[in-house]
């Protein structure tokens, strides 16, 4: 895939990403094959083989190693990638913390995938859902070209002066990553040009100007000011990520936000979807809409930070709002967008409704029907006039 | 006297650099880390990198608050990623040409139980760096809890004595020959009260490590943890190398060799008779932990002879 193509190709989501990462051709990698990630690694390790990049390629024995390596790299002063997904997410827990806090700008490609148990190793996004308080960046992707296109713009957006944390780029398990789907490469010097060079901020590398990476702050240090700075670099990166999306645009003619509405302006009734769901969605809309229901639809793409006074502009005027979960959150009131979803909406006046759904926990199929029945609850609520019941409805659950 | 006169200088040849740690850190009295970390920056000199980890050695590693306490580059990690952060740092500075070794320096908790994964999997993978093991048999740091680094009988806060207890009921992981299993380019063992043995052993490490992995294991007693005078720490060292509780060996590209032969070799209640943690234990659990170190003792002759080693001579 070295050259470059002028119309589309057909790749899965996974050679869509290894692609990107040739061209960013970072100084290190490090990583530890999972299903459905394996494949990124595979294709990098054997674009190294093939002399196709010059990065430093580290396999290690454990995804909590690929993250510690990762560190070790980026502290060094690396621009540092790696990949993961599901239980190798989970065992990197510790450390995406350890990432964040130190400001490192690692970007990390997610394949999502459910968490044990029992085992199964289909899409949800309880994994990456499980590190939304982490500290990195999220970035959520909907098909072949959103995986290439996020795993770029992450890039810029992990190493800019006003953000300088982490960024994990997804895109659903199988659906994408082992489907075939159409691609748009661009063509590697203009990725050059719009990656830029990496400076790295007090490396460890400068061995002349020695420096400590991470002590512990003392009994009465900084933490809690630490946490705040890091908050605000959350705050500062709305910009940041709609000013890389926007030069992205200049060269590619694809445009991004921070959420994708869709058929939104004059909706009564609306669904929010994370990921390849959103395909389906949008083709329900088009046919509720044929039919002559306000139907609209929002995409979710960053979810941390998330852009709550973003939504509640777009959404204020819905009278009816359904949020779709691929995680749950057990025993909070809905799944984690869900809670977002409504907290932003809180000040609207008038106030949306925001029912919650969850759906495709552990690969379970979303059909169509599933989504229209989830529009109809919508619909009758809106109708009804009244307050319907905040409890999850679950779409497409079999009976018992 | 003139013999102890005559040694000292010679340690010093191996310095190749300033103290590169502030005076007055704050370690307890009597304790071998803080010449443990002075030792190995004065030898291997002042292009090393340090990687370590919350421990005892973290206060004067870390530094306090925005203080140093020490001239080097140095990584504050995890107990869980220490040798895969270092496989980070080691990786890109190989890539980005710069000549400076990577020192990981932890206790036996994190080398031996919750950070033996990575550990082990940087020596499988030949990483180019030194790793340190301070063994004071156990989590002296956070209280003194027993490891797999606690020898049989020990009496810690986890595996106290009682009625019904009479200390740990299982001996120690072998780790430095666990280290050795991974055919890494240089493991040996070190202490204290033999500061010539580990000051060629640091020289031949900063040398291999040039070509791949480097595990050192280092006794190093704990006064507290142990209960044992803060004047008597050194001559525990010593102890430990005279009982055979702790032979003084190195395996060089496999080849195994005792770098300090003990002639007459003490019984290991030599060693436990002063020790605090072991003051509980019975004669027969004490004939259980010199079966135990006669054992080790026989198998790294074994390996010696097997792996056609010459040996020192007799100290």
């Amino acid at each position: 895939m070295a050259e470059t193509h002028a119309g589309p190709i057909a790749v899965t989501g996974n050679e869509a990403v290894a692609e990107a990462m040739r061209q960013i051709n970072p100084d290190v990698v490090c990583a530890y094959p999972i299903t459905p990630q394996t494949e990124v690694v595979q294709l990098y390790a054997q674009m190294v083989a093939d002399g196709a990049v010059d990065t430093e390629f580290v396999t290690v024995e454990s995804e909590h190693s690929a993250m510690s390596a990762a560190i070790g790299a980026a502290a060094g002063g690396a621009r540092t990638m790696t990949a993961t997904s599901s239980q190798g997410f989970a065992l990197m827990w510790e450390l995406l913390y350890v990432a964040a806090s130190y400001r490192l700008p690692i970007v990390m490609t997610t394949v999502n995938r459910a968490l044990s148990g029992p085992i199964n190793i289909h899409c949800d996004h309880s994994d990456t859902m499980g590190g939304r308080d982490s500290g990195w960046l999220q970035i959520y992707g909907e098909n072949h070209q959103q995986a290439y296109d996020n795993c770029l713009q992450s890039v810029r957006i992990a190493e800019h002066m006003d953000v300088r944390t982490p960024v994990m780029h997804m895109y659903d398990g199988y659906v994408i990553s082992g489907a075939i789907g159409p691609l748009v490469i661009l063509q590697d010097e203009k990725v050059r040009d719009f990656i830029g060079p990496f400076k790295a901020i007090n490396p460890m590398l400068d061995v002349e100007h020695p420096v400590t990476v991470g002590p512990f702050d003392g009994l009465h240090g900084w933490y809690f000011e630490h946490k705040v700075a890091q908050n605000r670099a959350m705050d500062r990166s709305f910009k940041v990520i709609q000013d890389v999306a926007d030069e992205f645009a200049e060269i590619t003619g694809r445009h991004y936000g921070l959420l994708e509405p869709y058929r939104l302006d004059d909706a009564e009734i609306a669904i929010v979807v994370i990921g390849s769901t959103a395909g389906t969605t949008r083709m329900v809309v088009d046919k509720l809409r044929a039919r002559g229901v306000k139907a609209g639809m929002v995409r979710v793409r960053v979810f941390r930070p998330f852009p709550h006074e973003a939504y509640a502009k777009a959404l204020e005027h819905v009278k009816v709002v359904g949020v779709m979960d691929r995680a749950d959150s057990f025993g909070a009131q809905g799944g984690p967008l869900f809670l977002e979803i409504r907290a932003a909406l809180y000040d609207s006046d008038p106030r949306p409704q925001v029912l919650p759904f969850v759906y495709g926990l552990g690969g379970r199929d979303i059909f169509p029907d599933n989504i229209e029945q989830a529009f109809a609850v919508l619909e009758e609520t809106a109708r009804s006039g009244k307050r319907a019941t905040s409890e999850r409805r679950y779409l497409n659950l079999r009976k018992d | 006297m003139a013999d102890v006169r005559k040694r000292q200088p010679k340690v010093c040849d191996y310095y190749t650099s300033e103290d590169g740690f502030s005076p007055g850190v704050a370690f307890c009295s009597g304790c071998v880390l803080e010449l443990n970390l002075r030792f190995i920056s004065r030898v291997l000199g002042p292009d090393i990198i340090f990687v370590g980890t919350p421990s005892c050695s973290a206060p004067v590693l870390h530094g306090q608050n925005t203080m140093a306490w020490h001239k080097h580059a140095y990584y504050a990690c995890t107990m869980t990623g220490v040798a895969s952060s270092a496989t980070g740092l080691s990786r890109y500075y190989e890539k980005a040409g710069i000549d400076a070794t990577v020192v990981c320096h932890t206790g036996d908790g994190c080398a031996q139980d919750v950070g033996f994964q990575t550990l082990s999997g940087a020596a499988e993978r030949n990483e180019k760096m030194i790793y340190v093991c301070y063994d004071n048999e156990g989590y002296m740091n956070t209280g003194i809890q027993q490891s797999s680094a606690t020898p049989f009988g020990a009496s810690t806060s986890t595996t106290p004595t009682g009625r019904a207890s009479k200390g740990k009921t299982t001996g120690s992981k072998n780790m430095p020959m666990v280290m050795a299993m991974h055919e890494i380019p240089y493991v040996a063992t070190a202490t204290l009260s033999h500061l010539e043995d580990y000051a060629k052993k640091l020289v031949k490490a900063k040398e291999a490590a040039k070509r791949g992995f480097v595990y050192l294991h280092v006794f190093a007693p704990c006064v507290p943890g142990w209960k044992i005078a803060t004047d008597a720490s050194i001559q525990v060292c010593r102890d430990a190398v005279k009982t055979n509780y702790f032979p003084l060996w190195e395996a060089e590209d496999g080849v195994f060799r005792i770098t300090q032969k003990v002639k007459d070799v003490k019984p290991v209640e030599a060693l436990t008779s002063t020790v605090g943690k072991f003051k509980h234990l019975k004669p027969e659990q004490v004939a259980i932990l010199q079966g135990q170190v006669d054992q080790r003792f026989r198998m790294l002759q074994a390996l010696c002879a097997g792996s056609a080693a010459v040996e020192a001579p007799a100290e």
